[in-house]
């Protein structure tokens, strides 16, 4: 075999059968026009699901002899209805990338060389397996860690699974506290139903424009129009039109901003500050709904205000009795579930019994959010008082409403709080389970265990003294409900070697070092590793440092099952390229390798009987998708040819009101899926996560450092313009990010399609500060904070907060083969935060909301970065010339 | 009487440039670099933190006295009332009479010509003719993820687009740049926000000049 260096490697790949895109034509002309003598062309349609990001839109996929060449909505498809945006579009661009890795590649001389020679996947598998069990022989299971995140086509609980099965604890990715697990841990806990993120395809309320009587809408620190623009950004766009009102919090007037009846153009960081006083206006003038927090949350129960534990009636049985005070009796009696009429419980109040001091859950949340006065809010957040309070009234004067929490909050130390603020909110309106409401149970096919992802994490097979191991898990036991670790104490383990040395890097991801938070500290750790391994479906950053590369597929080349509503839609291959595979798949071969290799756990994971509703590993995915579709009583393969299909008629599918449904065990209303069955606005159980990891990790761990609060508190960011110091004097301007509607995470930054449209990224300045810092419209600006600079161009406009800069993520995979290897240009993450303060429950660290300065930068943009349209014609789909396998 | 247009609903217009550029620039095989419809931001204008701001998909606008027709000097475009009563209303370019002097692409007011360099010719949105022929809609509006497109007749009171341009009502209908003369067939609906009637270069020096609306 040769050895190929990484440019040849990146030229020496191109695909049959495509005609010249001569001039950078980005269509393909159907093989029957393209030249005399070729067969007509054979044709068909694959109905599939896009995977350009979570959304997962329905796809009608027309593919002529082998080759895909077109791509549309499939209208059977009810969150997209047949629609599709830019990064779905250009999928084939994707596919047929001329730089996709297309055969398993070993790195030949040093590290970050750039050169690779190909190998099989037995060679490539089986060299990982030996280094992962000789690392694990000798330093432990937990000295090997995985990740995944950053975009791209995974199934995400396989690579939990495999460190379970392996016997590591530690998997992270770098979304997860800084992305979306601060929503799910305080939905769950609070009210255990799904929560409301848009972008998360969930809310699926939304989805019933033509019935729901939804008349308000808060898009808290999201943009569906930008995240999931033909699914959520469609189905708000419709509900708009029908006269929903809709409030959009967020520094940069996105598209909903811009349609909205209210922008509230907020200081990043502070939302907590203005969550608070929402929940404060809402309590005071009365807007609560009093009847149902009586009786279906938990704060008239009484709390020791010196434990801050709930006060429990001694006795047996499920769910715990608590007690209240009986305004009848003047005196504390227990609240039979689900509720005794007999009681006059109240609401607000406190009382000396025993010497004991008692307050209602609802007196503490009173008290929680005493400070935040409309004025006091306006002042943190940089809104007027009059605005936030006309803001709260489009919400309670059109009902019903609900607040959509998005990703902004979950990147700041104070992530978890805000969930469990807006949550809070949306639970004291009686805004749960009712038509026009976004907290809901709607049925499911139970095809999938948990949404989205059909991977059982087969938890039971990390071993207790493993998991105890997990870095980070001891002070921020939030992660446990992800099974993840913490991705800085991870980082800080490899710099520092404590408590142990971190040694072998498996990660799947869009590009990891244009995701993870400090990157430059990252590429520090990188050298302190044994083995790096990274799979993707073409190479990224991360690529340059590895030491094996994996070929993944394309979502075009994979199957899977996405459920849709009442519908289930199977994503399923319509080509398949090279020697790439799926990487759900992979992560099996690999525990494959090291069974035979004498890992006990990973030989038990194949035993169908040992492994039950765990699932033994898979040698295909159609055997694996065989082991969960009879849930809807039949095979992939006919799931596959019905698909889409509707599971459940639509009116059967939509419940409402499931917590009032009769539990036949006990003859009583089901409530919610809390411990006490009811709304935990009080989240005592946030203290018992604390303290023992329960109940998400299985078994006792000790205490965290920090006790956690069963109230959201605001936490002014520690790098901030309002504390006058010498970082914000030096760095005035705060940095927030988001999404745009080209890009998913990390991916997507090599497809000519949408880099001609958006090729560098915008850096958005309200004019105030432009002229303030001498920059004009359209220049190249350095970025930089504490922890470095980088460039962007700038975008001079109003819709940006006055002191506030946005800038979005970026990489260049054109400079992949020089020194910066792409990352280091205009990588917003070379600003982030890796460090503390930290989200006391997730750990979640600062990236937005953190100081930077902007200047002018004289030299212009990067070096050997691409701007212009034509720049990006090597990247399109190119004839083949023949593979003989000789050259690679 | 036929006449063919995209309506766009403004006002649903999400600016993703999914349907409007990519799954046209797809269907129809344009280079990197020019496309058929483009899709700008207008704005922000009024007064902070009450700022409008909308996305404006424009194509060719199929108008009645075309400026790239007038100044066409070998007749390659065409839009004369024999086609319109016998068709669509396209204003349509024969690719042999084109020398691609590119005086089309300076004349036309909306910047929707571009010089094709592989076929050394003009081009410009023909509303889809090879998907229209097949019994679809232009591909934009197949696939436009806002559903701010329609396609339809308006010169028949029947079609959809008609009938959306009655509901919106007149106040709320526009079309772009009629100071031009062209006479353009495109409408665009826009109730929630002040119609500019400005593409975004002639936004930037309105703006420079105070007349964005901005104190």
């Amino acid at each position: 075999m040769a050895v190929i260096s990484q440019k040849d490697y990146l030229e020496s790949i191109s695909i049959g059968g495509l005609t010249d895109a001569a001039f950078g034509s980005p269509g393909f002309v159907k093989l029957s026009q393209a030249g005399g003598g070729a067969p007509e062309a054979f044709s068909r349609v694959v109905k599939t699901a896009c995977r350009a990001c979570i959304a997962n839109c329905g796809v009608l996929a027309t593919v002529e002899n082998g080759r895909v060449v077109k791509l549309e909505g499939n209208p059977e498809d009810p969150m997209s209805r047949g629609r599709m945006c830019a990064k779905g579009l250009s999928g084939m661009q994707a596919l047929y990338h001329p730089n996709r890795n297309k055969y398993p590649l070993k790195r030949v001389g040093e590290r970050g060389g750039g050169r690779w020679r190909r190998v099989s996947w037995g060679e490539a598998l089986g060299e990982i397996a030996e280094k992962l069990m000789d690392t694990r022989d000798k330093y432990g299971a937990e000295a090997v860690f995985c990740s995944t995140g950053g975009g791209g086509n995974p199934e995400i609980w396989s690579i939990a699974r495999f460190c379970n099965i392996f016997g590591t604890p530690n998997w992270f990715e770098p979304g997860c506290a800084q992305c979306y697990l601060p929503r799910v841990l305080s939905y769950t806990m609070m009210y255990g139903g799904v929560d409301p993120s848009i972008a998360d395809s969930n809310a699926l309320e939304l989805y019933f424009p033509e019935d729901t009587p939804i008349r308000a809408l808060v898009l808290w620190g999201t943009a569906p129009s930008y995240s999931c623009p033909a699914s959520g950004g469609r189905a708000v766009n419709e509900l708009r039109a029908r006269g929903l009102k809709t409030v959009v919090v967020d520094p940069r007037l996105t598209p909903d901003a811009a349609k909205s009846d209210l922008w509230l153009p907020i200081r990043p960081g502070t939302d907590v500050a203005l969550l608070l006083a929402w929940t404060k206006y809402i309590i005071d003038h009365g807007l609560y709904d009093r009847d149902f927090v009586l009786r279906w949350t938990n704060l008239p129960f009484l709390v020791n205000a010196e434990t801050k534990l709930l006060w429990r009636h001694p006795g047996v049985g499920a769910p715990d009795t608590f007690m209240v005070w009986d305004a009848n009796a003047g005196g504390a009696k227990p609240m039979a579930y689900p509720y005794d009429e007999a009681l006059a419980p109240e609401l607000d109040g406190e009382h000396l019994i025993d010497g004991v001091l008692y307050k209602t859950g609802f007196r503490l949340l009173r008290e929680s959010v005493e400070a935040y006065t409309l004025e006091e809010a306006g002042g943190i957040c940089g809104l007027e008082p009059e605005r936030i309070e006309k803001a709260i009234r489009i919400y309670t004067d059109n009902t019903p409403g609900a607040i959509a929490l998005g990703v902004a909050t979950d990147q700041t130390p104070n992530s978890v709080q805000a969930a469990m603020a807006a949550c809070a909110i949306d639970l004291l309106r009686g805004n749960v389970e009712k038509p026009g409401v976004l907290m809901q149970r709607f049925r499911t096919s139970k095809v999938l265990k948990v949404p989205n992802y059909p991977v059982p994490v087969a938890r039971r097979m990390l071993p207790p003294e493993q998991l105890a191991k997990r870095l980070g898990g001891t002070e921020f036991k939030g992660l446990h409900i992800w099974h993840a670790g913490h991705p800085s104490s991870i980082l800080d383990a490899i710099l520092t070697g404590e408590p142990y040395q971190p040694r072998v890097w498996i990660d799947r991801s869009g590009n990891k070092l244009a995701v993870v938070a400090e990157s430059r500290r990252w590429a520090e750790a990188i050298g302190k590793l044994d083995f790096i391994v990274h799979m993707h479906m073409c190479p990224t950053s991360f690529s340059a440092y590895a030491d094996i590369l994996l070929p993944t597929e394309e979502w075009l080349e994979t199957n899977m099952i996405v459920e849709t509503c009442n519908t289930l839609v199977a994503r399923q291959a319509a080509a398949h390229l090279w020697d790439t595979k799926d990487e759900t798949l992979i992560w099996s071969l690999l525990a494959k390798e090291c069974a035979k290799r004498g890992h006990e756990g990973c030989a038990k994971a194949f035993d169908a009987e040992f492994m039950g509703e765990d699932l033994p590993y898979w040698d295909s995915m159609e055997e694996f998708f065989d082991h969960i579709t009879p849930a809807v009583g039949m095979r992939f393969r006919e799931m596959k040819e019905k698909a889409p299909f509707e599971y459940l008629p639509k009116e059967e599918w939509r419940s409402y009101y499931v917590y009032l449904e009769e539990d036949p065990g006990t003859g009583l209303p089901r409530g919610f899926d809390t411990p006490s069955r009811k709304l935990e606005v009080y989240l005592e159980s946030m203290i018992t996560l604390g303290r023992t990891g329960l109940p998400f990790s299985p078994v006792p761990l000790p205490p965290a450092p920090r006790e956690y609060q069963p109230l959201a508190y605001y936490l002014e960011p520690e790098e901030s313009p309002a504390k006058d110091d010498a970082v914000s004097r030096e760095f005035p301007l705060t940095l927030t990010s988001g999404r745009v509607p080209f890009y998913h995470h990390s991916t997507l930054r090599n497809i000519p399609a949408l880099r001609e449209m958006y090729p560098v990224p915008e850096v958005l300045l309200n004019p105030v500060d432009a002229n303030r810092y001498g920059i004009g419209d359209g220049d190249w600006i350095w970025v930089e904070s504490k922890r470095g600079r980088v460039r962007g161009l700038c975008c001079v406009t109003r819709g940006i907060k006055p002191g506030t800069i946005f800038m979005e993520r970026f990489w260049n995979p054109e400079t992949l083969n020089t020194g910066t290897h792409g990352w280091q240009e205009m990588n917003v993450n070379v600003l982030t935060k890796s460090t503390a303060p930290f989200n006391d429950v997730v750990g979640t660290y600062s990236l937005r909301a953190f100081q930077v300065k902007a200047y002018k930068a004289e030299e212009g943009p990067p070096e050997g970065v691409l701007t212009k349209p034509q720049d990006f014609k090597s990247w399109l789909p190119a004839p083949a010339g023949p593979t003989d396998g000789k050259e690679n | 009487m036929s006449q063919w247009i995209i309506l766009v609903d403004v006002d649903r217009c999400i600016g993703c440039k999914g349907g409007c550029q990519v799954a046209c620039k797809t269907e129809n095989g344009i280079a990197l670099g020019p496309s058929r419809c483009t899709n700008y931001t207008i704005g922000p204008y009024g007064d902070y933190p009450d700022l409008n701001m909308y996305f404006l998909p424009v194509m060719c606008q199929q108008c009645d006295q075309p400026a790239c027709v007038k100044v066409c000097p070998t007749g390659a475009r065409y839009k004369d009332a024999a086609s319109k009563d016998a068709a669509d209303g396209v204003v349509k370019i024969d690719g042999g009479l084109c020398v691609g002097c590119q005086s089309c692409i300076r004349a036309c007011p909306y910047q929707a010509n571009y010089f094709n360099p592989e076929r050394k010719a003009a081009d410009k949105c023909d509303l889809c003719q090879a998907r229209r022929d097949r019994g679809e809609q232009p591909a934009c509006v197949r696939n436009c993820a806002g559903e701010c497109l329609f396609f339809g007749d308006i010169d028949d009171p029947e079609s959809e687009v008609s009938r959306r341009i009655r509901e919106a009502g007149e106040g709320n209908v526009h079309a772009l740049k009629e100071a031009s003369g062209c006479k353009p067939n495109g409408r665009f609906i826009l109730r929630n926000a002040p119609w500019l009637d400005m593409l975004p270069h002639e936004f930037s020096r309105a703006a420079l000049e105070g007349g964005d609306g901005h104190e």
